[in-house]
């Protein structure tokens, strides 16, 4: 059942094509985000959908209904920005209830309303402050509200966290989620941080330089992408060049070092150059289980992140990073030491590009 | 906090700056009170005062000065608000222009824009080739020198009146919240007035303050297209008298006072700010 469909869409402000054919199909209660680094058409994109720009191509429908065209306030969509966004010169309750009093409805629903919103964002003692007397985080929660008081069709948000502090970030995007899911409402969430996209979203839109890279589940975009792009800027992925040496035994050879991949060789021929990427974690110092790939590596740099220990280790000539859980009875190896390091055929993703 | 440790935390040079600059403005001023309250011979008093506001043409002219000072705000208002905000709205490409067109009045003395007005609307304007008049000249009779002069102080007052108001609009981000606006469906009305004006509202007083201030005070355009103004009449008694023009120097002075102290008042409890930048 799509809800929102964005038909390919593109984008031209003079000669620069901001977003190139866009293609996406919504489902009604799905949160989708649009990830990408700065300048990607991520917000271009969203303000396609809210009618702020006018597509240079494409359509844009929702339940079927051709929106390419119409003005922002007719389309019933709500916007959260990240400048909050909220009118300085009305109290919470009326910032919430702005809409309602648009659309005319009777003054006892409006106020009905706006407590359940203020109770859905846990602000009810603060319906009559001003949003210059509240911090950031609660502000971008009246301006939730506020969106989500019209019972838009779809709800959009276009970096709403990120000019607030870490914290805030990360338990204000738990509860963005959770009223979300509660409410059943169609979400766009625009960000340019993964680890926010992958937590929150049912799936994400990796875009590049106006383009679409890969569309998937935060699993799928995490563990199989599929493009250079994805797997450079989702998580930390050691990306290197290889040669195809045995297609049917998925045999790779890194400057004469032999790598096992599980399913990439099959569309390709001995002899072929091809990128592959692997996940950090997906490397474990050698143990007694014997794994398709043992490497011998020579230990060159150890960085603490936390809950995760990054050894970067120099296989033959090129370098990796692997990711190991921190915890108090782990042995490191030292600086220099020679070691042999094991990955999974699995572990070893041929990319497309 | 008392008052005296939160003085004490003022550097000393700002203070010696701020108290320097204080005499600067206030001595004069002192001076002028002074000077204003001795008129009469060994008496201290507000005898210039009674002489000045019983002179039937002071409040003519004051009158009228008001009046024109009203129609200026009224019509910069008019005129500068909406495109203030189409230029942040869709123009900022144009902002550059535009700031520079409000700084020409800073640029072209008063004198030349008189007889600029007086040059050009001193003559009737006709249909193109032929002797058919559309508009008697403006100088001719009272409205159209009203127009004139409104439409001159209009030009003295942009620089004031488009920079408070397009700073008022950064300030709250208007864009963003006209596109607030939109997405819950407001039109554009609605939008003007309940969520940009009451936001540029501060902004909007100050500017037109200034105005009001450079109106009631300003002489030569109003010498030159012959009305009679405020500002001529007490630049005629600044020439036969001493005291009541000093007496009403001062009062202009407590009347531009009073209105900041009244905008203080009617925006001061609000936050004009939204926070988050
Ligand atoms: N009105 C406009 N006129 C001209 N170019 C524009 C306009 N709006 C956006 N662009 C350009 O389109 C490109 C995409 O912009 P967009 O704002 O969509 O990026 P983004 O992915 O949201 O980036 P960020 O993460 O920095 O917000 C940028 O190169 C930008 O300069
Ligand atoms: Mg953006």
């Amino acid at each position: 059942m799509t809800h929102l469909t964005l038909k390919n869409i593109s984008k031209q402000f003079g000669d620069f094509a901001a977003v190139k054919d866009f293609d996406l199909d919504v489902k009604k209660g799905e949160f989708v985000s649009f990830l990408g680094p700065s300048g990607c058409g991520k917000t271009t994109t969203l303000r396609m959908i809210a009618g702020f720009e006018i597509p240079s191509h494409g359509k844009i429908t929702i339940n079927g209904n051709d929106i390419t065209e119409k003005a922002p306030s007719q389309r019933n969509v709500g916007m959260v920005f990240q400048s909050y966004a909220l009118f300085p010169n009305m109290t919470v309750a009326q910032n919430i209830g702005f809409g309602l009093r648009i659309r005319k409805e009777p003054e006892e629903k409006v106020q009905k309303r706006v407590s359940e919103m203020l109770e859905i964002i846990h602000l009810q003692e603060k319906g009559n402050s001003y949003p210059y007397q509240l911090s950031g985080g609660q502000q971008q929660r009246v301006a939730l509200a506020r969106a989500l008081a019209i019972r838009p069709e779809v709800l959009l948000l276009d970096e709403p966290l990120s000019a607030l502090d870490a914290k805030i970030r990360i338990s204000l995007r738990a509860e963005i989620r959770a009223i979300q899911r509660e409410l059943g409402i169609t979400a766009i969430y625009v960000t340019h941080d993964q680890e926010e996209a992958l937590s929150i979203s049912d799936r994400i839109v990796v875009m590049n330089m106006g383009k679409m890279e890969q569309v998937g589940t935060p699993f799928e975009i995490y563990n199989f992408p599929t493009t250079r792009f994805v797997a450079n800027f989702v998580g930390s992925l050691n990306t290197t060049d290889v040669e195809v040496s045995d297609v049917g035994q998925g045999l790779l050879n890194m400057n004469g070092i032999l790598l096992r991949t599980a399913e990439g060789t099959m569309n390709k021929k001995k002899g072929d150059k091809v990128k592959i990427a692997i996940r950090p974690e997906r490397f474990n110092f050698a143990s007694e289980q014997k794994k398709d790939n043992v490497l011998d590596c020579t230990v060159e740099n150890i960085t603490f992140l936390g809950a995760v220990v990054r050894i970067q280790v120099k296989i033959g000539d090129t370098k990796f990073n692997m990711d190991t859980f921190n915890n108090p009875f782990l042995e490191l190896p030292k600086i220099g030491d020679k070691d042999q390091v094991t990955c999974s055929k699995e572990a070893v993703l041929v990319l497309s590009d | 906090m008392s008052l005296l440790s939160r003085l004490r935390r003022v550097p000393f040079w700002s203070a010696v700056w701020f108290i320097l600059g204080a005499l600067y403005f206030i001595l004069p001023l002192l001076a002028t009170f002074e000077f204003s309250l001795s008129m009469e011979r060994d008496v201290v008093g507000f005898k210039a005062y009674e002489v000045a506001f019983a002179d039937k043409e002071f409040l003519q002219t004051f009158g009228y000065s008001i009046f024109l000072a009203s129609m200026t705000i009224i019509m910069s208002i008019i005129l500068i608000v909406p495109t203030a905000y189409w230029i942040r709205l869709r123009l900022p490409e144009a902002r550059r222009l535009v700031e520079f067109i409000t700084l020409l009045p800073f640029v072209i003395p008063a004198i030349i824009l008189v007889f600029g007005l007086i040059r050009v609307y001193s003559a009737p304007l006709n249909v193109p080739f032929t002797d058919l008049t559309i508009i008697q000249p403006l100088t001719n009779y009272k409205f159209g020198t009203n127009i004139l002069i409104i439409g001159g102080y209009m030009v003295l007052g942009l620089p004031y009146m488009y920079r408070s108001v397009d700073t008022g609009m950064r300030t709250v981000d208007v864009r963003t919240l006209t596109e607030a606006a939109q997405s819950l469906g407001a039109s554009w009305y609605t939008i003007v007035v309940r969520v940009i004006l009451p936001n540029v509202r501060t902004a909007l007083l100050s500017g037109a303050l200034l105005t009001f201030a450079i109106v009631v005070g300003e002489v030569v355009l109003a010498s030159f297209l012959g009305v009679k103004a405020f500002g001529p009449y007490l630049f005629l008694l600044g020439q036969h008298r001493a005291y009541e023009p000093a007496a009403l120097s001062f009062t202009s002075f407590l009347l531009t006072w009073a209105a900041m102290g009244i905008i203080q008042l009617v925006t001061g409890g609000q936050g004009q700010v939204a926070g988050g930048h």
